[in-house]
């Protein structure tokens, strides 16, 4: 419990805006939280639920002390799992409700993410330390009764499924179909298609892919039943230490990819599920009129399934930076939720815009466009707009850049562009001419920016929100 | 066994390769299984021979009588090429080797019995090689395999383990005795080999033998080679394999209830000489049976024809609709660099920087200590010894981690990884933190069980090896608390030397500048905010280590000295609340982190920052503002700014960017907008619900602009 109560304490503190910081104990800010989760009545179920799964663990734990069973205090922390499961649900459901503050600016979504991965990572740390107990009693195995060890198994078996099957818990069970599949699934996977090789009935029962939490709870409770089989029969201790070694591997086994997703997650990479689609948009985009390349792109996920991304775009001298930067967001936003486009240009500072519509300029400024841009210019491959004109193509009195003329290999994204005709193209100007003609522009444009400021400007500059 | 039983029908039966239909086969399976039958009454047969004839001779004359009928039947000379030099060579080579693992084998059948002998050493050369690929390339062949060689495995430690046979019991418990005998009796024969004639051997007369060594010759040798090879150029090599290993083991296990019942002894008159001496009968026990199921099942697993195509990914679908997959991964593996070259590269790069050679060196002292540790345990048979070597490689882990974390920091960015690596560093002491608290979850709960019932601990090996514990600890403290206090000095709130910092911008290799800040010293509660996680997990570990060391010395003392039992479960509780409550910043630190809080250390900075912001000219509001901290080094952002129609967008852009770095922002991207925007989003937007969002959006800035023009 310690766990969540430090949990929900760190990120009370956060919400908490810096100017009208409280001086409330911690205590009194987690009862607040609390009093907030149990408005709603679905959290109540959760912690009756939680009430009863700290009494079983309690049980279990004393009849695993009174057993000396290795392999049921493997099992038990499956219900101390449980109870981290539980606790999870809590905290998704306390983020539904909570809304992203200046601090947390995404939200805490991430808190859910978060306490997934705590859990299966401190279930994962659990069995290493059976592994280690398990490895010193093989060298010593103590001796184990086996009076309770029936009664506790089917005990928490029966809780478990219990809490699995009627408890709805949306980040696990989001985690454990978007995570790959671990050995034990695929273990199972393997048999029961060979299984309905033979009796083809069972295939929709076997065949669909098995919660992976309820199979790690048949298979825990089928090894202590062996387990009990064996010592009652033959007295083989050694058995106990063994099935414990195969529940830790069978828990590492099935929270591995879980931790490894969730990780992910954490880490901010790009989830390799969206990885062809991105790129698919990316390609898109920077086919896109007016745009060189796309560079600095970052995409990652928020919490579960949201995207967030940033990425920077160069675009030619000419072209509009609303314009483009409307179609760039247009064709990520339905992908990306929360997305940051920067719009830059090179040699921006020489007045290409300021002296009004200068032709050639954008030819000469940007040195390394090599032609990419300028195939679409003839034919715009953008749908057709609103009737406001800033929203159409920028409309071209003249002919295309004059690098066009040139024939510089076209950049290998630009695929698109082969199908576009030539357009008006060569009129043979010499680029070395345009070169002069726009650095001597630059230097005679007055620089109107920065330095005075016109008065329809000035009255903005006093505004607060 | 029938193919419907084996793993993967699907692939064998449709996909895979074709096999003939069973009933063209059915003669040659019953021949096959015939003579493997045969095969195993001859190895029984063997085994009663070896009681009296040794074991040399009986090889001799096995090789002999095999020779003969097979050069009587093959004309190796006469027939076929002549055999070079060479291949003279290898002849000789493979005869002395098969001649060893002959006479390995037949010495093992008089250990360990018939039944077992064939269990153990009758398997195919196809199940061995699925079982050799499973267990020592990466590529097994699928989840099939892998269960194969599980319960192969799984068989002969259940043989080894649960077969209560008498004989081997009583080889189990003298062990070194068994093995001597065993080495003399090899030297025995190799002399007696070497030497003139056998003057042990029991026999009387040589003619009773001849019928029996003839049936075992024509049983072991020649049946089964003819058999195997017409099989082998009739089907499949795995599906021989497969009914033939099904057929040895059942007929094995079969015999082996039989052998030595009554009921055949009458019907074999051979055996009734040579049965004097019966007593030590190798018996069927519930352990051998089982283990010689799951052999079978084991084999025939292995021995399935195994699904290689499917290792490929999906890449796309082809024009007509079928899906097309990449094999790169076979390809890949072969262009894996050497394991040695490996090693060496990735120690050069754990070398090359402060941080990870700290980490690695410390390790190091480690290992060698647990091993030393471990070593003399076994030495001396100590249990105490050996479980705390086991211990600290249980420590040892949290190490591992940590000299991973920081190789991997410095990898380059990936596509996937796109910010870099530089957040390993923050999980990985995020999780060394979890592993801090399982851990004192544990000695707080073992104590809290001791503080009952205190146990009495034999205190003669504890205090040399918590001594020797306590001192590879202090060299680790004093390895880390550098980077330790660093980080945690990096925390306080001196607005000149967050600004500082954030200029060098060279990600934790904090070498030299350290030591000015060094006199802060450890201000556990302070919140380094992230910086250098995995560093502070890795020396919160080491310090909880110590202060275990430490403990274990004081309740040593304080029972030699007053005979307080209860001194050292208190001492441990002690430490559980200790390793807890400074593991709670590091861990919440981590978490603020991980969750995408915005730095704690930049916030005053970033508030001006954006106070900044809106005085820029033409500028009118922003929106979406997030700052995080993504790894030690970098402060990510990203911001929406609504500009006026009249402003340069790249201006605004570099004076945003300029202010924001100012407040430690150093990977920035910012997206400006103007009214424009909002009307060609709203223009590009078909969805209804687009455009309402978009409109209001629009409406929302054209409202800042009235109201600013009101004011």
């Amino acid at each position: 419990m310690h766990r969540k109560k430090q949990e929900n304490d760190t990120y009370v503190l956060g919400t908490i805006h810096p100017f009208r910081r409280t001086h409330r104990s911690v205590l009194g800010r987690l009862s607040q939280e609390l009093r907030l989760v149990t408005s709603d009545r679905r959290s109540w179920r959760i912690l009756a639920f939680g009430a009863l799964n700290l009494l079983c663990t309690g049980c279990l734990l004393m009849w695993c002390s009174s057993t000396n069973s290795m392999a049921l205090t493997a099992y038990t922390y499956l219900t101390i799992f449980d109870l981290f499961s539980l606790v999870t649900s809590l905290i998704s459901s306390w983020v539904g409700m909570k809304k992203s503050s200046q601090l947390y600016s995404f939200g805490f979504q991430r808190l859910e993410v978060l306490a997934v991965f705590s859990s299966t990572v401190l279930i994962q740390l659990g069995a290493l330390f059976i592994l280690k107990e398990s490895v010193e009693r093989f060298m010593d195995q103590p001796e184990v009764h086996t009076g309770r060890l029936l009664v506790g198994t089917s005990v928490a078996l029966f809780f478990n499924l219990f809490t699995l099957l009627s408890v709805r818990n949306k980040p696990f069970s989001y985690v454990s179909e978007a995570a790959s599949s671990s050995w034990l699934q695929e273990h199972v996977a393997d048999l029961s298609r060979s299984v309905c090789g033979v009796l083809p009935g069972l295939s929709s029962v076997l065949l669909p892919r098995m919660n992976p939490f309820v199979l790690i709870n048949l298979a825990g409770a089928c090894a202590l039943l062996l387990t009990y089989l064996l010592i009652e029969i033959h007295n083989f201790v050694a058995v106990d230490t063994a099935s414990a070694v195969a529940i830790a591997l069978m828990t590492f086994g099935t929270m591995y990819p879980m931790s490894l997703y969730s990780g992910k997650v954490l880490l901010q990479t790009t989830p390799s599920h969206v990885i062809g689609q991105l790129d698919k948009l990316l390609r898109e985009v920077s086919t896109l009129e007016g745009v060189l390349e796309v560079r600095n792109e970052h995409f990652w996920t928020v919490g579960f399934g949201s995207l967030a991304g940033s990425a920077h775009v160069r675009i030619r001298r000419d072209a509009n930076e609303q314009l483009v930067l409307a179609h760039v967001t247009n064709r990520l936003l339905p992908l990306v939720a929360t997305l940051s486009v920067q719009i830059f240009k090179d040699d921006w500072s020489r007045p290409a815009l300021l002296s009004g519509p200068l032709p050639h300029g954008g030819g000469a400024g940007d040195g390394h466009g090599h032609g990419h841009g300028h195939a679409h210019l003839s034919s715009s491959p953008l749908p057709p707009l609103l009737p406001d004109p800033l929203t159409s193509t920028p409309s071209k009195p003249l002919g295309p850049p004059p690098e066009f003329s040139f024939n510089t290999p076209r950049r290998p994204h630009s695929g698109l562009g082969l199908a576009y005709p030539a357009g008006p193209a060569a009129q043979g100007l010499r680029p070395g001419l345009l070169q002069g003609a726009s650095a001597h522009s630059y230097r005679t444009a007055p620089l109107g920016f920065g330095t005075s400021h016109p008065p329809p400007q000035s009255q903005y500059r006093h505004y607060h929100p | 066994m029938d193919e419907k039983y084996s793993s993967n029908v699907l692939s064998s039966g449709k996909l895979g390769m074709v096999e003939v239909p069973n009933a063209r086969l059915t003669r040659y399976i019953i021949l096959l299984l015939i003579s493997k039958v045969l095969k195993a009454v001859g190895i029984f047969e063997s085994y009663d021979i070896l009681k009296v004839v040794h074991i040399v001779q009986f090889i001799f004359i096995l090789k002999l009588g095999s020779a003969v009928v097979l050069l009587f039947f093959q004309k190796p000379f006469s027939s076929g090429k002549a055999i070079s030099k060479r291949q003279w060579i290898k002849l000789l080579k493979h005869s002395v080797l098969g001649c060893i693992i002959s006479l390995l084998g037949f010495f093992g059948l008089t250990l360990c019995g018939p039944l077992r002998t064939l269990l153990l050493f009758e398997h195919s050369d196809v199940v061995v090689l699925a079982l050799l690929a499973v267990l020592f390339t990466t590529s097994g062949g699928g989840p099939s395999k892998t269960r194969g060689a599980a319960l192969f495995i799984i068989a002969v430690v259940c043989l080894l383990l649960f077969d209560n046979d008498d004989l081997m019991a009583k080889m189990a418990e003298h062990p070194e005795g068994h093995h001597d005998s065993a080495l003399t009796h090899f030297l025995y024969t190799a002399i007696a080999f070497l030497g003139v004639a056998d003057h042990k051997s029991k026999v009387e007369s040589w003619s009773g033998l001849i019928l029996p060594l003839a049936l075992i010759v024509f049983s072991v040798m020649i049946l089964e080679f003819y058999v195997e090879a017409v099989c082998a150029a009739k089907m499949e090599a795995p599906r021989c394999a497969r009914y033939s290993t099904a057929a040895l083991f059942l007929s094995a296990l079969l015999l082996a209830h039989f052998w030595s019942h009554p009921f055949t002894d009458r019907l074999l008159s051979v055996r009734t000489p040579l049965h004097g001496h019966g007593g030590t009968e190798h018996v069927l026990s519930g352990g051998v049976v089982v283990s010689a199921v799951i052999f079978v099942l084991a084999s025939s697993i292995l021995s399935a024809p195994s699904r290689k195509g499917q290792k490929g990914t999906l890449v796309g679908y082809s024009p007509e609709g079928t899906p097309l997959y990449n094999f790169m991964g076979d390809a890949l593996q072969h262009t894996s660099q050497s394991l040695p070259r490996f090693i060496k590269e990735s120690l050069k790069q754990i070398l090359e920087e402060y941080d990870s050679r700290q980490i690695f060196y410390f390790l190091c002292l480690n290992l060698a200590f647990t091993f030393v540790e471990l070593f003399y345990g076994v030495w001396t048979n100590s249990l105490g010894l050996i479980s705390d070597g086991f211990h600290m490689l249980f420590d040892c882990s949290a190490l591992v981690l940590g000299l991973f974390a920081a190789l991997m920091t410095r990898w380059k960015a990936t596509k996937i990884y796109s910010y870099g690596y530089g957040r390993v560093e923050i999980l990985s002491g995020f999780i060394n933190g979890l592993f801090l608290m399982v851990i004192a979850f544990f000695v707080f709960v073992e104590s809290v069980s001791r503080l009952f019932d205190p146990p009495n601990i034999n205190t003669d090996m504890l205090t040399p090896v918590s001594v020797g514990g306590l001192l590879v600890n202090l060299v680790g403290i004093c390895a880390f608390s550098h980077a330790h206090s660093h980080g945690a000095a990096k925390s306080c709130p001196s607005s000149d030397h967050g600004h500082s910092h954030n200029e060098h911008g060279h990600g934790h290799a904090h070498g030299g500048h350290g030591h000015a800040h060094g006199s802060h010293g450890h201000a556990h509660g302070g919140g380094g905010g992230g910086m250098n996680a995995n560093m502070r997990g890795v020396f919160l570990h080491v310090l909880a280590d110590t202060l275990g060391s430490v403990g274990v010395i004081i309740s040593t003392l304080l029972i030699n000295q007053f005979g307080w039992l209860i001194a050292d479960p208190i001492c441990s509780l002690f430490i559980a609340v200790l390793i807890f409550l400074s593991v709670i910043p590091l861990i919440k630190d981590a978490c603020e982190v991980l969750v995408l809080r915005a730095p704690p250390e930049h916030e005053k900075e970033l508030d001006h920052a954006l106070a900044k912001v809106e005085k820029i000219d033409g500028v009118l509001s922003y929106r979406d503002a997030h700052f995080w901290r993504h790894s030690a080094s970098m402060v990510a952002g990203t911001i929406h700014i609504q500009v006026m129609a009249e402003v340069l967008e790249q201006r605004v852009i570099q004076q945003v960017t300029s202010v924001l770095k100012d407040a430690g922002v150093n990977n920035l991207s910012v997206q400006v907008e103007k009214e424009a925007y909002f009307q060609h989003m709203s223009g590009l937007s078909s969805g209804f619900h687009e455009v309402l969002a978009m409109t209001q959006q629009m409406e929302s800035v054209q409202c800042l602009k009235d109201g600013t023009c009101i004011m």
